[in-house]
């Protein structure tokens, strides 16, 4: 019985990473927004002054953190990084 | 199953493709809604072209073009003016949307006038993102924001006519 050289060619049934064609954002785990905002970044670091010390206002940002007990909201206090915060 | 499935999505779209072959617009400039997060640039500006740098490629928008959603690769967008030089943005990325009836919208996360550009400073963060991707571990958020910082520092050599390598 001569076998169909179809029966090699066949795809196997074993698993496969993704083999889709993406960005290689995409493959590092970063989501569109995060890349487009790296690339704001890079733009930003990129100017002359005055317009770059206009458009560093836009990447500047700071967080505040307080604790709500029974409702009532309880004092703000400054936070470095959400890691800080508990978050 | 598939077949059926497809041709019952299709003709609706070429129903509506043989519907959209409209007249001819009276004016011969299109809508322009150019806006950032933190700025409105152009709202309800008529201009006579704009020419989008696509992710999937450069093109061109004029009055009556056909309704196309294009996300932007960072590069340079030129708003043609009536009688006028082209204005110049250099843009980070973003999206571009026009519609049916001649209107685009653009909507960048960041857009800067070409001029704002420091050569010299493109140049060297050029050199420390090679530096940093080729240290970085291959695959890694690190390597990734490093290759965006090429990519993005490379076309904007080219927006300002410096070319790195």
């Amino acid at each position: 019985v001569r076998l169909s050289p179809l029966l090699f060619l066949w795809p196997s049934k074993k698993k496969r990473t993704m083999t889709t064609p993406t960005t290689f954002w995409r493959l590092a785990g970063m989501s569109y927004v995060q890349f487009v905002t790296r690339a704001s970044s890079t733009v930003r670091a990129a100017l002359k002054e005055p317009a770059k010390s206009k458009a560093m206002a836009q990447e500047t940002f700071s967080y505040n953190s307080s604790k709500w007990v029974d409702g009532v909201q309880g004092d703000k206090v400054a936070v470095d990084t959400l890691g800080k915060a508990g978050l | 199953m598939l077949p059926q499935a497809a041709l019952r999505r299709t003709l609706p779209t070429l129903a509506r493709r043989a519907l959209s072959s409209a007249a001819p617009a009276e004016s011969g400039s299109m809508t322009l809604n150019f806006n950032l997060p933190h700025e409105t640039i152009y709202s309800e500006a008529p201009v006579s072209q704009v020419i989008v740098p696509g992710a999937a490629g450069e093109y061109g928008i004029t009055a009556d073009h056909v309704p196309i959603v294009a996300e932007l690769k960072p590069g340079i967008l030129q708003i043609m003016h009536e009688g006028a030089d082209p204005e110049k943005y250099f843009v980070a990325g973003g999206f571009s949307i026009t519609h049916d009836n001649s209107v685009t919208d653009i909507s960048c996360p960041e857009a800067v006038k070409i001029d704002d550009i420091d050569p010299a400073a493109v140049s060297s963060n050029y050199e420390a993102a090679k530096t940093a991707f080729s240290s970085a571990e291959a695959g890694s958020v690190a390597a990734a924001e490093a290759q965006i910082d090429i990519e993005v520092n490379r076309a904007m050599g080219a927006a300002i006519g410096i070319s790195l390598s």
